[in-house]
């Protein structure tokens, strides 16, 4: 795989930087359509914040126009467009429309929830993952190779939601073992996590098998086998760190799908972070918890994909 | 959405590929859906049509798949939503895939401004899960059509740019690219000749990809909840319609699951091994 | 160099993960054995009263000046006794000695005092009766009218109207915590998803057996089926037809069920071109098969709406009246009479517009969305054209004062207050209300209201019966079905009953069943 920037070598300051650049594109692209969504939708925002913030009936005219005045919807496009870009790259995200408590605040503790869930359910892909995919590497072509891959591929196809409707099914109901959603419980992270690592599993049985197939079919291998270096030996000096380097990149890359998992199980789980929020928010036509959701989804993007750029630098010295 | 390995070495010369007997089945799989979706619709009457009186009735001679809840036919239902998923992604793809390519070779060929440009841009676009960008779209047209295409079309291109441009930029440095150009070959032949067939192979695997994302991002928004809007028969939509019924009549939901299950996988198939997704 | 990577790498993780920790802290641990789980599908954005406040009553943490008995007759709550002056205009509300809040402050009438103001400016609680002003005298409320208003005890019953504790509001009037007197008292709260209760020890009616209990809300209907289903949830309020048939036949789970007074009906916009015409109104009536409805959909044939009052209305249902019928060609010929035309796309229009209309409807009740789908197409059947938009709660109250709303689909409880008149008189008077008619006004409707408000004691039959006659005829909301509320019960606990009024869940009355009670 030949180096994204063509040609340049990577660095951390490199990776930082395109990191942070498009976390600004990406606040300057969602912010622009919470703008014109703002606008566009029918019913009047300002109205709708208004109400929530004092109440329905307790609602003035002269508090509906300050409203006004802070989303900006009483100054002409242009200049409004730029003190919108401008308060969101302050963080000031404005109040919901249905709490009328501040986005960021609101959206920071849900951030929480997504992490926890997002992180339990990588340690289980990390784990499960490569754990299976070396062990079908090592044997390529045979029934526990077939059908490791075979069953990796029909998970993939299946919608997040329906995996985890059968979950709740097998484990909650018929065998009362874990509860159905909530966050109540010290277990009730197990099933939405499971939920979301299994596609990601999937892809990884695969990517580590299909790493470790070409280390163990390489020169190099067969080279160190002659010399003595048994099977374990020859896999962890220089399979595993050669087979790393896929691996990490396909976590990199399938970070997305993670993130767009989230908003699936949240759903599912009653899980009360960020994806569950956004769902509610479009519902609700919040625009300010819209805004504040996607972008912090997006954020939490890429930050993981920074990390994963660091890893994938850290591990595999062809990069530098 | 993935970066799949450029199956396209240095020497720049064609890669021939020969379609497997898998993907032979999957092209098969394909075909029956499609052909379903196109038929299904003609002769399975109206999918809107309710019959309180027959709700969830077992699959049988005069309703070949069955009722749903509200006793609308399965068939015409599943057909109407078959089609539309296929369509959805034939469309997006195209839609993504053209520019996508052109701008990848542009990005190649041309000056380097004109590449930092587009790749920023293409970066900034990545920084988006797709299915948000989606989702953000549906809030100004909920239940409409074009949210979706756009969305998705939007989310793709950005996967034909880079891999095209990844390529080209290897292709136009290569050795029977720079004997053209001295001949005097123009851009336009260098393109047919040198950069197309090394090309399509990789558009084809893309295209496949980008299909089955489509398939699954529609249905995955229809089970959030911001899906199409009812009545229209859509795989996710009909699955959430009826979830609630998973005891009493299984095969309804079984239904579009597995339409859904077995056009990702046609796909897939379609796709080849060289497929990191 | 890759050292260090990893160092950085992994430290950013850690900190990803504490802070994620962190947040959560609150929720976990609640997750204690013997804790009631309460599931339902209403969320508490904010504290105030005025908005989602009524879930806090129902969890039994605030309480209000009159109580209500399942058969309607109102009871004293926090007022002891209740009285009213010879020409009706002032009534004295005594409010009970000894009474605490939960922060330990005494109940007086001048604590009660701020909260009872802040339900006047709420126009469908207090501000439905004449109240010319609150004041506090002594231990007593004194209610001064600007006409007499027999059902005024009533309106104490409502959850607008739960008195909280001064401490609860800030500077600005806000509730920014909820102090009451209630059995229980507030431990947390996780907007908008949750909050926990606990047993309050200085009650006026004893230690509860239930000790604490949380309420979770849960958008999803399958979902809450699923908490039921499992037996993670003791109580799940909400659930479909469908869930609820599966629930039943399951013998971990019992369903308990009560008719109330609540009606699934379609509000229309009575100004719009649209619905202007009362044939076109009782066309959409004559259209809508509610029979099928209620056996197919709600599996439940003693369900489908023969008016707006179900029988449990006792005193207003007329049993007299001719019961709403179904004749789709009897619609298409009235829709026909009253000047729609079929257009080249295929749906009728009236003058060129209406040839697509909205209907608004919500998730919170499952039945809705699947109701509005099967409305849908039985006006499609007809020829009118109906797109469905389903979104929030609020969006029909909204678009009522904005205008903008053209047809919504809700589940109206005529028994919010234990007498059905008040909220009628919100819905059906002069300016219409949210989640009543709109743009439509009965004089005589109104002169009736006016009477039977005056009236205090005298045969209140015939008014009633024509109230239901003129509603039945005119059709400013267009019934659909009755309702029954259901909730699934657990084996955890036992002693589960349903108030009718929807005002409390009756934690109080619940105990833990057998030995089963402090497992999971």
């Amino acid at each position: 795989m030949g180096r994204k920037d063509g040609g340049q070598p990577l660095t951390v300051a490199r990776i930082i930087v395109r990191r942070l650049v498009q976390a600004l594109l990406v606040s300057l692209m969602v912010s622009t359509l919470s703008f014109v969504m703002m606008r566009a939708l029918p019913g009047d925002a300002a109205m709708r914040v208004a109400a929530a913030r004092y109440g329905h009936d307790l609602v003035t005219a002269r508090a509906a126009d300050a409203v006004r005045a802070e989303l900006k919807l009483d100054r002409p496009v242009a200049s409004a467009l730029f003190a919108w870009w401008g308060d969101v790259l302050r963080l000031d995200l404005g109040t919901s429309a249905v709490t009328a408590a501040p986005v960021v605040d609101e959206v920071s503790h849900q951030l929480g929830y997504t992490i926890r869930l997002a992180l339990a359910a990588m340690g289980i892909a990390l784990l499960a993952g490569p754990l299976l995919g070396v062990l079908c590497g090592l044997w390529p072509g045979s029934a526990f190779d077939q059908t490791w891959r075979a069953l990796a591929a029909a998970i993939r196809a299946v919608p997040p939601f329906i995996l985890g409707l059968l979950l709740i099914i097998a484990f909650s109901v018929e065998m009362a073992a874990l509860p159905a959603a909530g966050t109540m419980d010290s277990t009730s992270l197990v099933l939405p996590a499971i939920t979301l690592a299994v596609g990601l599993t999937a892809g990884l049985i695969r990517v580590t098998r299909d790493a470790l197939k070409s280390v163990t079919e390489s020169g190099y291998f067969a080279f160190a086998r002659t010399k003595g270096l048994s099977l374990s030996e020859a896999l962890v000096r220089h399979g595993l760190r050669n087979a790393a380097a896929p691996v990490t990149a396909y976590v990199g890359v399938q970070l997305a799908f993670l993130i767009e998992g989230v908003v699936a199980v949240e759903t599912l789980f009653a899980w009360p972070g960020i994806g569950h929020a956004l769902v509610h928010a479009i519902y609700a036509r919040d625009v300010p918890m819209i805004q504040g959701t996607v972008m912090a989804m997006a954020i939490l993007f890429i930050g993981l994909s920074a990390l994963a750029d660091l890893a994938i630098l850290a591990i595999d010295p062809r990069r530098r | 959405m993935t970066m799949p390995s450029v199956g396209i070495l240095n020497d720049g010369a064609a890669t021939p590929k020969r379609m497997t007997p898998w993907q032979w089945v999957g092209l098969a799989i394909l075909a029956l859906i499609g052909f379903f979706g196109l038929v299904a619709p003609l002769i399975g009457g109206d999918p809107l049509i309710q019959d309180l009186d027959h709700v969830m009735i077992k699959p049988c001679l005069s309703s070949p798949l069955g009722t749903d809840h509200l006793g609308r036919s399965m068939f015409a239902r599943l057909g109407h939503a078959a089609r539309l998923s296929l369509l959805l992604a034939a469309l997006s793809v195209l839609t993504a895939a053209i520019p996508g390519a052109l701008l990848g070779v542009a990005a190649a060929w041309r000056a380097r401004w004109t590449d930092t440009a587009l790749s920023t841009i293409a970066d900034g676009v990545l920084a988006l899960p797709g299915l948000l960008l989606i989702v953000l779209l549906t809030t100004f047209a909920p239940g409409k059509f074009w949210p979706f295409y756009v969305g998705l079309s939007l989310a793709l291109w950005v996967e034909y740019f880079r891999v095209v441009r990844a390529a080209s930029q290897t292709l136009l440095r290569s050795s029977p690219v720079e004997a053209s150009r001295l001949l005097g070959f123009g851009p336009a032949y260098v393109v047919r000749r040198h950069l197309l067939p090394e090309l399509i192979p990789v558009l084809r695997t893309l295209m496949t990809f980008g299909a089955a994302t489509s398939v699954l991002s529609l249905a995955a928004l229809g089970l959030v909840g911001v899906g199409l809007r009812p009545p229209t028969p859509e795989l996710g939509t009909m699955m959430i319609e009826l979830l609630p019924h998973y005891q009493e009549a299984p095969w309804l939901i079984a239904e579009p699951i597995f339409v859904l299950l077995l056009a990702v996988t046609g796909l897939a198939l379609v796709a080849g091994e060289r497929e990191l997704r | 160099m890759p050292r260090t990577l990893l160092r950085i790498s992994s430290t950013a993780l850690l900190a990803l993960l504490t802070v994620s920790c962190r947040q959560s802290a609150l929720t976990t641990n609640a997750s204690m054995a013997g804790e009631l789980l309460v599931v339902g599908p209403w969320e508490i954005p904010s504290l105030d009263p005025l908005g989602s406040g009524s879930q806090f009553m129902r969890m039994q943490v605030t309480e209000t000046l009159v109580d209500a008995a399942s058969d309607g007759t109102v009871l004293p709550g926090l007022a002891a006794k209740w009285s009213t002056s010879p020409d009706g205009l002032e009534w004295k509300f005594e409010l009970r000695q000894g009474v605490r809040f939960h922060d330990g402050s005494l109940l007086t009438a001048a604590s009660a005092l701020p909260s009872l103001k802040r339900a006047l400016a709420e126009p469908g609680s207090l501000a439905l009766a004449p109240i010319e002003r609150l004041d506090a005298s002594g231990n007593a409320i004194v209610v001064q009218l600007r006409q007499p208003f027999s059902p005024l005890p009533a309106l104490f019953a409502h959850s607008s109207t739960q008195i909280l504790a001064p401490s609860s509001f800030g500077p600005s009037g806000e509730v920014f915590s909820v102090v009451g007197t209630g059995p229980y008292r507030v431990v947390s709260i996780a907007r908008p998803q949750s909050f926990i209760v606990a047993a309050f020890d200085g009650w006026r009616g004893g230690v509860p057996p239930i000790r604490h209990a949380t309420y979770l809300s849960v958008s999803r209907a399958e979902t809450r089926a699923l908490m039921a289903e499992s037996g993670q949830a003791d109580l799940v309020f909400g659930l479909d037809p469908a869930s609820l048939s599966r629930l039943r036949a399951n013998p971990h789970v019992t369903v308990e069920a009560v008719s109330i007074p609540r009606t699934i009906a379609l509000k229309v916009d009575s100004g719009k071109p649209c619905f202007q015409d009362v044939r076109t109104r009782r066309a959409i009536s004559l259209a809508i098969d509610r029979p099928r409805i209620a056996r197919a959909i709600l599996r439940d044939p003693e369900m489908a709406a023969t008016q707006l009052f179900p029988p449990t209305l006792a005193g207003w249902h007329n049993p007299r009246l001719a019961p709403l019928a179904t004749d789709p060609a009897l619609a298409r010929k009235l829709l026909a009479d009253a000047g729609w035309r079929k257009t080249s796309l295929g749906p009728l229009s009236l003058g060129g517009a209406c040839s697509s209309m909205e209907l608004l409807t919500f998730v919170d009740r499952p039945e809705l969305p699947l109701l509005s789908a099967v409305i849908q197409e039985q006006l499609r059947q007809v020829g009118l054209h109906v797109e469905v938009n389903i979104g929030n709660a609020g969006d029909i109250p909204f678009g009522h004062r904005a205008g903008t709303l053209t047809m919504g689909l809700m589940a109206r409880n005529y028994g919010i207050t234990p007498d059905p008149l008040v909220t009628l008189v919100g819905d059906f008077g002069e300016r219409g209300g949210d989640w009543g008619a709109m743009n439509w006004r009965s004089p005589e409707i109104e002169s009736l209201f006016h009477a039977l408000v005056r009236s205090n004691g005298a045969d209140q039959s015939l008014p009633r019966s024509r109230v239901a006659e003129i509603l039945q005829s005119e059709l400013p909301v267009i019934p659909i079905a009755w309702y029954r509320q259901t909730v699934t019960v657990g084996t955890r606990v036992s002693g589960v009953s349903l108030d009718p009024f929807e005002r409390s869940y009756r934690l109080t009355g619940i105990r833990w069943a057998g030995k089963t009670g402090d497992s999971r």
